[in-house]
């Protein structure tokens, strides 16, 4: 493997915009170091996948509406889907297919909430403050957990 | 057998719950996350939460991500979801001004990927810099400075003859070029489907 348009002053340039590019803010690093602490061993506990197109397509936008509309958001298992839509009211979710239990708002700093999903499993939140956020679902069938998202 | 790579060891020591190894990535990618949010020019709050999504996120995919070599790729698109989220709430909260409007609703896709690229590249010269003996690293340093240290004043630092500074510079750049994390950036394949036809960007692109 060669690359032939490297020459020495090339590299060099280039070396010196790498060094020189400004360092990212030392409170994201520990911030993002720190997620480590929130890593689970926990081998019963199932992981629900944000669905990432969801809430992102043309179609939602339009569902979504103007400003202040409610923005929704999809994750999956494989036992237990999670639908959400916030709004500055709060969140609305669902549990699909649906089922009583508890569910915790969680965000970086730790539990925030606690709520019950009812028999046809809807549950709501109060509106959550800024930044990542996910749920976590224990139910009759298990124990499952959200990806991280930004709200 | 090819040697594993930094990147992977650093990916499979901290899915198996080494912190050391986690907080090395974190060092060696946050500017790659960062350079994706710049892209989407969003505030330094937001660009500062979705981050710490990004981040969150990958403590619990470490495990599934079937190629350590890929998590390069897998932070730039996550990190792209993510703003193109944190967009998207940005135009329904604020009231329409037409400037910003503009700009976020079209994020300049061939700009975010070469933005993506030009992290991703220099990184790999950070990291292939780290590579090398202490003797190359201060060589390249002084010279890569700006503005470059004189080979005399490199004379006067590090005892080395003037006469003997052109041919070891070039001996250490050599070095750099076959750094692991070095080729590692040539050898590896497109980060998204954005990058056409496989090319990577070459030094001299990217300025």
């Amino acid at each position: 493997m060669s690359s032939p348009t490297w020459n020495d002053d090339e590299l060099l340039r280039e070396l010196r915009a790498a060094l020189q590019e400004s360092p990212v803010d030392e409170g994201v690093i520990r911030a993002a170091q720190a997620a480590f602490t929130w890593r689970t061993v926990d081998d019963d506990l199932e992981l629900l996948s944000l669905d990432a197109g969801f809430g992102l397509t043309a179609d939602a936008l339009v569902r979504g509406g103007g400003a202040g509309g409610p923005r929704t958001l999809a994750f999956h298992g494989e036992r237990l889907s999670v639908e959400i839509e916030i709004d500055e009211a709060g969140i609305v979710g669902q549990l699909t297919p649906p089922r009583p239990g508890q569910v915790t708002l969680v965000t970086a700093d730790g539990p925030q909430a606690t709520t019950q999903a009812d028999d046809i499993g809807c549950f709501i939140f109060p509106p959550p403050t800024a930044g990542p956020l996910r749920l976590d679902c224990r139910l009759g069938d298990g124990h499952f957990i959200t990806d991280w998202v930004t709200v | 057998m090819a040697e594993v790579s930094e990147v992977s060891r650093l990916v499979l020591a901290a899915a198996s719950g080494d912190g050391a190894a986690w907080n090395e990535l974190v060092r060696r990618f946050s500017p790659l996350v960062m350079a994706v949010t710049r892209s989407y020019r969003l505030p330094a709050a937001d660009a500062q939460d979705v981050s710490q999504t990004v981040w969150l996120r990958l403590v619990e995919h470490l495990a599934n991500l079937r190629e350590p070599e890929a998590l390069p790729g897998w932070l730039a698109r996550t990190t792209q979801h993510e703003c193109s989220r944190q967009v998207q709430r940005a135009q329904r909260v604020l009231p329409v001004d037409p400037q910003t409007d503009g700009a976020m609703q079209h994020p300049a896709i061939a700009d975010l990927d070469a933005d993506i690229l030009r992290a991703e590249l220099r990184q790999a010269l950070r990291d292939g810099l780290h590579e090398l003996p202490a003797r190359d690293q201060r060589l390249l340093q002084l010279r890569a400075g700006d503005p470059p240290t004189s080979y005399h004043e490199i004379s006067q630092l590090t005892g080395m003859r003037i006469g003997s500074i052109g041919p070891t510079l070039r001996r250490s750049l050599d070095r750099l070029r076959e750094t692991s994390s070095v080729r590692a950036y040539l050898a590896s394949a497109p980060i998204s489907d954005g990058v056409t036809g496989g090319d990577r960007l070459e030094l001299a692109d990217v300025e």
